[in-house]
């Protein structure tokens, strides 16, 4: 409401600014004779002024007084402009004056209204920080715990809480460097060293390296039972290709985790992937390679998660083109599944087991594959 | 406060559109009501303009990411200074800064434009309504800066970290006061020729608006200059980069305008040529924009895929070049020529010097715009760079700047060339001792060095004569002399400044191209270096954490003679997470005119640091030089002369007729 007040006077204002000068009393001008009388006066002036100081000749000097003089003679006899003021305003002028005067408010107002948002008010970030916690977003919220942490650095529970949030966020940078400040301020701890490594490898898009290699091992030592750390450094075997030793990791995991481990069906199902030759199917189908990856790791999540689904999409192509090809059909579904597209999962899974055959060994592991991910065909 | 600045913004593109036709429709009907529109109606745009720029900053001053803008140039850990300077370091802010200059100039006309003809008023005021109008069309079709997003974001995509510096502050303002500047220059040649006459009072209105966007100018190109050469870390002062061409190209153009104006303004002579400079001048501003602005450097083809904008600021080139240069060749044979003159003469001296900086810009403009062509034409990317410039612009520039003492002490309409050589003897002398000093005594000189010292010499010591001839040195008493000196109108003491500065830029571009001395060396912390007579000793890497960014500052001390450390250096290497981009911070150290200039270079595995060190002899005086050319055009505008031309009503016409007329 405020807003259109403003725009109501403001408009006022700009149409009075054409308003008033077309309603006044004209003034009356000087004509430009007038303007150039001055100057060649002023000329005249400066002329004898270099002359004393010695800047013309003498009779290069009489010559340009000449000059001057026969223009000011030239202004005489063209005559001053006849005074316009007095005569009344012509049927087109005041029809330029009532066109200019509409104008303004309608090309504002109609402008404006095609380009404008009017209801949508200024929300600088300080003032979106200071409202109530329960309206926030996540994003608020977390922008407020980094306010809080940019005052006060060293508060190293603060990082703790966060780190795992950032996690969630798929802000594999900051939740990094979160878990290592509170590493830094509180001390070491299993599930702290876990979800750093569990950071490094989110940034390098799920590989493993070898910083969060000393990541996982470093949880390890300190608690030889944490899941996270064990699991992921299986993972890093298999993608070494130490398939073998990767398996052995896992089945040991298996046998040690209670019945009720949320990591039991993770571990299953990397078992369950890690039976096909990887290797191989690198080259048909391939993933992201380092160099997205590592541009991956410096985009926001809007523009992650769009080359995600190009990167997708261009599985789906090949495979299209190429589809006897058992592990890329596999990863195409899980992929549809992480990203939430539980339809188009469920139609690459039809496409899979039709291209193999319904009763084939690959139909059994696709539909074994898919029922794991909560994942079951319609046809 | 957002949406009241974009409606602004709308606002004043209603009014412009007012500014453009009404005046002009006054003028043609000799309608006193309508031309009087223009006035408060520019006023009224600059205000309404001036709003919504401040809504801008202030959107980007409390990070409002509501606006797309904002989020995409700004971070909220950003100091408040970048944050502030954010609004003009992108390509929608710096247009509204753009048209903010314009139709500040515009209002300034309309302020303080009282003592014109009304008719020419109104003509002015109606083509720079028309520029504005144009750009405001621009901003809101192309590169609105008020577009929102909705729900906002939580924050932004960081400003870049290059313009993440003070240059950011000062450089885009001063170059687009000069660009802009122009655009005055501009509209009073429109001006005077669709009225198809020149008032005598044209130049004198013309010639202040020409000093001040030239001083603008002069200080916007050093000032850019100094930037490149402390952030990039190359440590080179001027790359002939298309975007410094850009800028360099209605600099040479003004600099040309700014004398041709002094003919114009006190023999009435070179209208024509003054008014087509002026159109010139101002379309190679509106080309320097088009070139920074509408990606077409970065690639033709680029520029094809999304070409908007470009297709749009082309427009707005062909409209504004094509019409006032059509509109020239319509009207110009109808405008009378002025004073005569012989070659030999002040006026001939400012005519040459204008064939000499039409010429220089010429091969800028061929220089700059060359690569564009073979690339659309051929799909080859070319560079033109230094070794073209060298070859093409500095053999026209050494020349002029020979001639340049001679023009100030010629006499007007006829001239003495013999007796201004014996004035400029003892100039002369100097300069040529300059030169045998240099080749004889500075190792490593070569005759190009000495030739270089000594032109700067002539240039200096040629500007000091021009004041002392003028004062009567040698012809009268000291004490009459001081008197003479003071009584001098400014105009004479800027000119002698102008020249003077441009002979202390020459002296450092000479300094520092043929005395300088570069090391590249990997260092260990406790290592010592020399070069050209300084020791300095690396004392090591320090990490620090800034607002936005985390840096390695390597720290270097300077040793005196005595062994002890006498100053501090530091260069760092700044990284910056949310753009993931690193900058390099390099380390200068002032030294009398010269400077110590290292950059850090990256660091090895045994904890050796490549380091680039320069020793830059004289190098300040580039920019110290332009800063007293600008001081020169400040001068010249305080000058007297410049603020005649109103009729006063004190004196009746007649007896002034009478009392010119007898000699």
């Amino acid at each position: 409401m405020l807003f259109w007040v403003i725009a109501a006077i403001l408009t006022l204002g700009a149409s009075l600014a054409v308003l008033l000068p077309l309603a006044g009393g004209a003034k009356s001008a000087s004509p430009s004779g007038d303007h150039d009388l001055e100057v060649y006066r002023d000329q005249l002036t400066e002329l004898d002024r270099d002359a004393a100081r010695g800047l013309i000749q003498p009779a290069e000097a009489a010559e340009a007084r000449a000059e001057i003089a026969r223009r000011i003679l030239r202004l005489d006899t063209a005559g001053p402009v006849a005074g316009s003021s007095a005569r009344p305003a012509s049927a087109m002028a005041r029809l330029v004056a009532t066109a200019a005067v509409l104008a303004v408010p309608l090309v504002s107002w109609g402008l404006y209204s095609q380009i404008g948002s009017p209801d949508l008010p200024s929300q600088p970030l300080a003032e979106r920080l200071a409202k109530n916690p329960a309206d926030s977003s996540v994003d608020e919220l977390v922008a407020r715990a980094e306010a809080h942490l940019a005052a006060n650095p060293s508060d190293g529970r603060g990082w703790d809480v966060l780190a795992p949030v950032y996690l969630r966020m798929q802000r594999f940078t900051d939740a990094a460097a979160a878990y290592r400040n509170a590493i830094r301020l509180d001390g070491d701890s299993a599930a702290r060293q876990a979800g750093l490594g569990e950071a490094i490898a989110g940034a390098a898009g799920g590989i493993v390296s070898a910083d969060a290699q000393d990541a996982f091992e470093a949880a390890l030592k300190l608690d030889p039972a944490n899941a996270k750390a064990s699991f992921y450094l299986a993972m890093g075997l298999a993608q070494e290709g130490r398939d073998k030793e990767a398996e052995a990791a896992w089945q040991a995991m298996l046998a040690r985790l209670a019945p009720d481990s949320p990591w039991r069906g993770a571990v299953e199902q990397a078992l369950a992937k890690s039976g096909a030759p990887e290797v191989a199917s690198a080259t048909d189908a391939k993933g992201p390679d380092a160099a997205d990856v590592g541009a991956a790791s410096s985009m926001s999540p809007q523009d992650r998660e769009a080359m995600i689904n190009t990167m997708v999409a261009g599985l789906d192509d090949k495979l299209r083109q190429n589809p006897r090809d058992p592990e890329g059909w596999m990863r195409l579904v899980r992929s549809y599944v992480v990203l939430g597209k539980a339809d188009q999962a469920r139609a690459a899974l039809g496409r899979a087991i039709a291209v193999f055959g319904a009763g084939s060994e690959e139909a059994k592991k696709f539909t074994a594959f898919a029922a794991s991910l909560g994942l079951t065909a319609t046809e | 406060m957002v949406e009241t600045g974009h409606f602004a913004l709308v606002l004043a593109f209603a009014l412009s559109l007012v500014q453009t036709i009404v005046p002009l429709f006054g003028a043609r009907l000799n309608n006193q009501r309508l031309m009087a529109v223009g006035g408060p109606v520019a006023v009224t745009g600059f205000a309404l303009t001036a709003l919504s720029f401040a809504a801008l900053a202030s959107a980007y001053a409390s990070s409002d990411f509501s606006l797309a803008n904002v989020w995409e140039n700004s971070h909220s850990l950003q100091p408040m200074i970048y944050k502030i300077t954010g609004t003009w370091g992108n390509h929608e802010g710096s247009m509204l800064l753009w048209v903010l200059i314009l139709t500040f100039f515009g209002a300034l006309v309309a302020a303080f434009g009282s003592n014109l003809p009304a008719s020419l008023r109104a003509n002015v005021l109606a083509v720079q309504g028309a520029i504005g109008a144009a750009f405001f069309l621009f901003i809101l079709a192309t590169s609105n800066p008020f577009i929102r997003l909705n729900p906002a974001p939580i924050e932004g995509r960081d400003l870049n970290p290059i313009l993440q510096d003070l240059g950011l502050a000062i450089h885009p303002p001063l170059l687009y006061l000069g660009y802009v500047g122009f655009s005055i220059c501009f509209s009073f040649s429109v001006a005077a020729l669709i009225e198809g006459r020149i008032d005598a009072s044209w130049a004198r209105w013309v010639r202040p608006w020409t000093l001040v966007a030239w001083m603008f100018l002069t200080g916007g190109i050093a000032m850019g200059s100094y930037w490149a050469y402390y952030e990039l870390g190359w440590g080179g002062f001027w790359f002939w980069d298309p975007v410094e061409n850009a800028s360099f190209m209605p600099w040479l153009a003004g600099t040309a305008l700014l004398h041709s104006a002094i003919v114009m303004e006190k023999r009435s002579a070179l209208k024509i040529w003054t008014l087509l400079l002026a159109i010139l001048t101002f379309s190679l501003s509106l080309l320097g924009t088009f070139l920074v602005r509408s990606g077409v450097l970065t690639s033709v083809h680029a520029f094809a895929t999304d070409p908007t904008r470009g297709v749009f600021i082309l427009c707005i080139l062909t409209l504004f070049i094509g019409g006032s240069l059509a509109l020239f060749a319509l009207r110009a044979s109808r405008l009378t020529a002025g004073g005569l003159f012989h070659p030999i003469s002040r006026e001939g001296a400012l005519v040459l010097n204008n064939l000499f900086l039409t010429t220089a810009t010429a091969t800028v403009l061929v220089g700059t715009l060359y690569p564009l062509v073979v690339e659309a034409l051929s799909d080859d990317k070319i560079s033109v760079g230094a070794p073209f410039f060298n070859l093409t612009f500095a053999p026209l520039m050494v020349p002029l700047l020979v001639m340049v003492p001679f023009g100030p002490l010629l006499a007007w309409k006829r001239g003495d060339i013999l007796a201004v050589a014996q004035r400029l003897m003892t100039a002369f002398a100097a300069a040529l001792l300059a030169m045998l000093v240099t080749a004889l005594f500075i190792s490593g000189a070569t005759v190009l060095a000495a030739l270089g010292v000594g032109l700067a010499v002539w240039l200096v010591l040629g500007a000091l004569t021009d004041l002392a001839v003028k004062a009567g040195l040698g012809n009268v008493a000291t004490g009459i002399m001081v008197r003479r000196l003071l009584g001098l109108p400014r105009s004479v003491f800027g000119t002698a400044l102008a020249h003077l500065g441009l002979g202390l830029t020459v002296l450092g571009i000479v300094g520092t191209l043929c005395f300088g001395t570069e090391k590249i060396l990997s260092m260990h912390p406790g290592e010592t270096v020399d070069l050209s007579g300084h020791t300095l000793r690396f004392a090591g890497i320090y990490p620090a954490q800034g607002p936005n960014f985390s840096e390695d500052r390597g720290r270097f001390e300077l040793i005196g003679p005595a062994g002890n450390p006498v100053g501090e250096i530091s260069s760092a290497k700044r990284f910056y997470p949310v753009r993931q981009m690193t900058t390099t911070e390099s380390g200068i150290k002032t030294l009398g005119l010269s400077q110590l200039y290292i950059s850090l270079g990256d660091e090895g595995k045994d904890g050796a640091v490549v380091v680039r060190l320069w020793w830059k002899p004289l190098v300040t005086l580039i920019w110290g030089g332009a800063l007293v050319m600008m001081a020169g055009a400040a001068m010249s505008l305080m000058d007297r002369r410049l603020r005649v031309g109103a009729p006063s009503r004190r004196r009746k016409q007649a007896d002034a007729a009478a009392t010119a007329i007898s000699p």
